[in-house]
């Protein structure tokens, strides 16, 4: 293997930038490369309102006033210190499920198997929305931020709505990511919001990834409502939990949802 | 590779591949930064990169070409020591370096932090021994 | 004059009769209460070490040509090896050798357990050991598991016979209740998650060997080794000076031991064998779960007439089914229990000792089910324990010292908090208050002896091959050198870790450390002081302090020996105590947060009150995330380990922990060694998931049986107790 320092963003390899996610992949041997490119020279990393660069660290922005609440509290509930000031903005978006099952490298659904062994099996942390197919949680806080914030990314390629930044995995492509290889987001844009909110249900109450991430954001009269941890992407609620197809072990994952949605409604005025 | 730990200059060698907490105990023989889960959830690793807690288990070595570390063995004057000694703040002692690394991070932006502020600053450094109510004490009495 | 005799010695709750020599210890006890060192804050003798990051621990050692290990261990739960090659990883670059099934007892190609160990390479260095691993070639036969503890009693799959105690007539005791309470319990596996993996480094040296190990028990080991490579034991040294933790785990060599001594011998180098944190929380033993139903009968003024459980210890593989049923058998004063435990046998990785092992679980089955039945009798659950408080042991003999009516009178401030608690609940957050008992063992006791020398600098060194296992040991070791001899707690120095450096010590396990290591170190210390005293006298400097009495002694030495006194015959040596706890409860979302513990334990007399409240403080919130959090879960077709990692198993962090206040009765057990001291590393953990669960109840009125009370089992809990409410409300007038 060899890592060399991207001097522009076209390169040949695997990017990584805080590592988090790559490294413990790389040495899992879930991931595998070549070549690591060190972007963190070339991806933008400064905050103005309104826009971040996608190399700031969550640590940067679960301080920074200018953050929209909704945003700086799913960062705050994220990960760990030590992670928030390794981890970018957009390596948070492309972190991979943990389920279990993958983390494992059961021959499951999304490692391009042919089965989902978390709908039969253990399943109390996984998906309770899309879930037939692969019933993985996403669990990037920030994401649920951003989907709420109605986000945009642009990237080395193209500049589109965050929630076109994922798709289910399906028989025909196990991704749940569009991202092209060699395409590299760049920054995040969204527009001001009246309120916005992050409320976290996880099993201890600091370093633990989302059982129910509720992001809540209100603009004029129209909220908009996006959860982390409950479908194998992040999820934007149209309608109700009614909706929700929960596994045997997990319907408890409506009730948290259920409460927690109609707090945050409650805290921004919607 | 040129590594700078504690304000020393090391060559390095490893492959590419190799992270830094590897770096640091099996070629510098720095064996104070533990590793203890070797996956970067447990915070046993924790050294400084440019003055942020940073886990080095999970941490490239080759990443840090250029930046400062910062491990254990460059704190051993700093007095959040004597606030973990004093304060009983330890028990069997394999994850203290990481949460005085973590400690010194912390009271070096906010000298006086809040409880609040201390939980929050330390939860990703896990201790199995429970020592957490007087680490939090060390770290509210560490200026003596 | 040594003196062999015959006693009975316990260790976690299991006793062995074994031939002891004894020395006379004709020293009376310190009177109760702080005295110059004894009974008084210290700081730890090797803090510094510690938190500087320069003690070395097993996992810091590097000899010179050190090999490193990576261990092939079965993927499944049940599985025979059909084929293995080892050629390809001898032919990886860096490799000197590698070892399969059959090249020695501990690499087997029949599996029985995920995690059992297969085969195992030595390489330059890990990176290189670990990529060879993966080189070799092995097909497993893929056999079906038995997972379930109920089907494992079923089929007679056992580890040793079904154990059944009774007293009294248990039926009669039923039929005389005005109540009864019935209820099934569980829990969970978990895991211990020591810091510092299992780990050793074996060295042949001449015709002996050398190991380095992780280790709560320095003399345990050097027996198993020498019997498993068939060595004198004196030509096997084991080496321990630090240790990342243990909590009942590393009591034994295990393999990776003699996996590291056989890559040893056929290299010819020294070789690490460390598991890493997947391997620990695989192979290196848990806390089994358990499945208890239970049933209690009592008369309408609360007290017990008729106790009865059955206990499944779903043991795994190996290991030995812990007495669950201990806290029904010993806890109260009813004359009528009848108890049968199972230890199911199951292809799941074998359980080792984990703090206080059954009886964290059997207390909080138990507690759990009297705070049930004080619900029905409408009764105060505190007045409950205290009428059925029995003075002496169930079975009619004596305790050496028991003060648990002091420990619910201390505990009554905090009891009484309740009902402002209660008061501050909300419509969705509701608060509660609720309390569990504790009992257990940690009397320690012999053999265990200590050496002591005292130069002319008045300085005196402490010299045993004991092991501190983070308890803080040593610095209780040194106060009580200090102490007897009356002489600075810096003045001594305390020298363990090593079988070849100092006399045989107890194991570090079954809160015994203390009290089996204290009297030793005391009676050496006093023999020392005995000889200085009889020099003060001829140099006429009788009263005079150590130092100036050994001030002329240049080169020479006062050299101590001290051995533990038997324990007491015919009296239980046990611990007491109980815990109060605080909760909020969100009923909406189930969370649960714990506020406060107040925990008030009876173990005998104190040594250092500040190491004592760590101790605590730690039982406590390992206890938290017994009962919150923590759980081994396994893939329910295939048996596939799933929560091996520290982002899925889940240890409590820093924010999870409640406020806690800790108090200690430290009334020297009179019948108990020239010190009265008890163990306390276990008692803490005992009752702690017990009280989190009635507090629960006092919050929200709902029966949470099953641990960890994880969001899941809250809400269930949450919904049948609002269906049970339902019910009753809704049922016909005069029904």
């Amino acid at each position: 293997m060899e890592l060399r320092r991207a001097s522009s963003t076209t390169f040949d390899g695997l990017p990584v930038h805080g590592g988090t996610e790559v490294v413990p992949l790389l040495r899992a041997g879930l991931l595998r490369a070549d070549t690591l490119v060190d972007i963190r020279g070339v991806v933008p990393r400064d905050i103005s309102p309104g826009r971040i660069g996608a190399g700031a660290t969550l640590a940067q922005l679960e301080c920074d006033p200018g953050i929209p609440d909704v945003l700086r509290e799913a960062c705050r509930l994220a990960a760990s210190p030590q992670l928030r000031n390794m981890g970018s903005l957009a390596g948070n978006l492309l972190q991979s499920t943990r389920c279990w099952y993958w983390r494992l490298n059961w021959p499951c659904r999304l490692h391009g198997g042919d089965e989902c062994f978390a709908r039969e099996g253990e399943h109390r942390e996984h998906a309770i929305f899309a879930n037939d197919y692969c019933a993985s949680a996403h669990p990037s806080d920030v994401a649920a931020a951003l989907l709420a914030l109605d986000a945009r990314l642009r990237t080395t390629a193209r500049e589109f709505p965050l929630a076109e930044l994922y798709g289910l995995p399906t028989e025909g492509d196990r991704r749940t990511t569009t991202l092209e290889p060699g395409e590299v987001i760049l920054e995040v844009t969204f527009d001001e919001c009246d309120q916005s909110v992050y409320l976290k249900a996880m099993e201890r109450k600091r370093w633990a990834f989302p059982l129910v991430g509720v992001a809540a954001v209100r603009r004029g009269g129209e909220t908009r409502v996006a959860l982390a941890g409950v479908a194998p992407v992040p999820w934007l609620l149209s309608g109700e939990l009614d909706s929700a197809t929960p596994l045997p072990r997990n319907a408890y994952k409506v009730d948290v949802a259920r409460a927690l949605v109609k707090r945050a409604r409650a805290t921004i005025g919607a | 590779m040129q590594l700078t730990v504690n304000g020393h200059q090391y060559e390095v060698h490893g492959e590419v591949g190799t992270t830094l907490a590897e770096a640091l105990r099996e070629e510098l023989s720095l064996t104070g930064t533990k590793i203890a889960c070797g996956e970067g959830h447990c915070g046993a690793c924790t050294v400084l990169v440019d003055d942020e807690p940073v886990l080095s288990c999970i941490t490239l070595v080759h990443a840090v070409d250029g930046a400062r570390v910062t491990t254990i063995e460059g704190l051993r004057d700093h007095p959040m020591i004597d606030a973990f000694v004093r304060s009983d703040a330890l028990q069997c002692g394999f994850c203290t370096p990481g949460q005085i690394v973590s400690a010194v991070a912390l009271v070096e932006s906010e000298p006086a932090p809040t409880t609040e502020q201390i939980r929050h600053a330390m939860a990703g450094n896990l201790c199995r021994c429970g020592a957490y109510p007087k680490i939090e004490e060390a770290i509210r009495t560490w200026q003596g | 004059m040594a003196r062999l005799i015959r006693t009975e010695k316990e260790v976690e709750g299991r006793y062995e009769e074994v031939w002891l020599v004894v020395e006379e210890d004709s020293l009376d006890q310190w009177p109760a209460g702080p005295r110059e060192v004894v009974g008084r804050d210290a700081v730890r003798v090797d803090g510094r070490e510690r938190a500087t990051g320069q003690a070395v621990y097993t996992a810091d050692l590097a000899k010179p040509g050190m090999l490193h290990t990576a261990v092939l261990r079965s993927p499944h739960p049940r599985a025979r090896v059909a084929s293995i090659d080892l050629a390809p990883a001898l032919a990886m670059p860096g490799v000197h050798a590698a070892i399969g099934p059959g090249d020695i007892e501990q690499l087997t190609s029949d599996c029985s357990f995920q995690g059992e160990a297969v085969a195992a390479v030595c390489a330059d260095t890990l990176a290189h050991a670990r990529t060879a691993l993966r080189a070799i070639v092995c097909d497993f036969d893929v056999l079906e598991p038995l997972l379930d503890p109920d089907e494992a009693v079923r089929q007679g799959s056992l580890l040793g016979a079904a154990r059944e105690r009774s007293r009294g007539d248990y039926e009669r005791g039923l039929a005389e209740a005005d109540v009864v309470v019935e209820a099934e319990f569980r829990t969970q596996v978990v895991l211990h998650n020591s810091m510092e993996t299992h780990q050793a480094v074996v060295e042949w040296i001449a015709d002996g060997v050398e190991v380095h190990i992780s280790t709560q028990y320095i003399w345990g080991i050097r027996d198993a080794v020498a019997q498993g490579l068939a060595l004198p034991p004196d030509k096997v040294r084991i080496v321990c000076h630090y240790m990342g933790g243990g909590f009942g785990s590393k009591n034994g060599p295990d393999d990776y031991t003699f996996i590291a001594a056989e890559l040893a011998k056929r290299t010819n180098r020294p070789v690490k064998c460390a598991l890493t944190r997947r391997e620990e929380n695989t192979a290196a033993g848990n806390r089994n779960a358990t499945i208890q139903r239970l049933t209690v009968g009592a008369r309408s003024d609360g007290t017990l007439t008729a106790l009865g459980g059955e206990f499944v210890n779903a043991v795994g593989w190996d290991g030995w089914s812990s007495g669950t049923e201990g806290p029904m058998q010993m806890l109260y004063a009813c004359p009528n229990v009848k108890t049968t435990t199972y230890g199911a046998k199951l292809n799941l990785p074998p359980m080792k000792a984990f703090r206080a092992p059954g009886f964290v679980e059997g207390t909080f089955g138990l507690e759990a089910l009297l705070d049930e039945l004080a619900t029905k009798l409408d009764l105060d659950p505190l007045e409950l324990r205290r009428r059925n408080h029995t003075d002496a042991t169930p079975d009619g003999s004596e305790y050496s010292g028991k003060n648990l009516l002091e420990c619910y009178r201390r505990a009554e401030p905090h009891w009484e908090r309740r009902h402002e608690v209660r008061a501050r609940s909300t419509k969705t957050v509701k608060r509660g208050v609720g309390m569990a008992s504790q009992i257990w063992y940690g009397g320690g006791g012999p053999p265990s002896y200590a050496w002591i020398r005292v130069g002319s600098d008045g300085r005196a060194t402490v010299v045993t091959a004991m092991q501190d296992i983070g308890t803080g040991t040593k610095t209780a070791m040194a106060q009580i050198a200090a102490e007897e001899l009356g002489i600075p707690l810096e003045h001594v120095t305390v020298t363990l870790g090593d079988s070849d450096r100092g006399p045989y010590a107890a194991i570090s396990a079954g809160s015994s450390t203390t009290p089996s290591m204290g009297p030793a170190v005391r009676a050496a210390a006093a023999d020392a002081r005995r000889q200085i005293e009889d020099i003060a006298e001829q140099r006429g400097l009788k009263g005079a302090p150590v130092h100036e009495v050994v001030d002329v002694l240049e080169d020479s030495q006062i050299l101590g020996k001290g051995a533990r006194g038997p324990n007491p015959t015919g009296m239980q040596v046990l611990t007491f105590g109980v815990q109060v706890a605080e909760v909020a409860v969100d009923i909406e979302t189930g969370e649960v947060w714990v506020e406060r513990i107040a925990a008030v334990h009876d173990v005998g007399r104190v040594i250092n009150p500040l190491g004592a409240s760590s101790q605590i403080e730690g039982g406590i919130i390992q206890g938290i995330g017994h009962t919150l959090s923590e759980e081994r879960l396994h893939d329910p077709a295939t048996g596939r380990l799933l929560t091996t990692t520290l982002d899925a198993y889940k240890l409590p962090t820093i924010a999870d922990v409640p406020e806690i206040v800790s108090e200690l009765i430290d009334e020297p057990d009179a019948h108990l060694t020239n010190l009265g001291s008890k163990g306390l590393g276990e008692p803490p953990i005992i009752p702690t998931a017990a009280a989190i669960a009635n507090a629960i109840r006092d919050a929200t009125g709902a029966d949470v049986r099953r641990l960890p009370i994880s969001r899941e089992e809250m809400l269930r809990a949450l919904h049948e107790a609002e269906a049970r409410q339902k019910e009753k409300v809704g049922a016909p007038a005069g029904v």
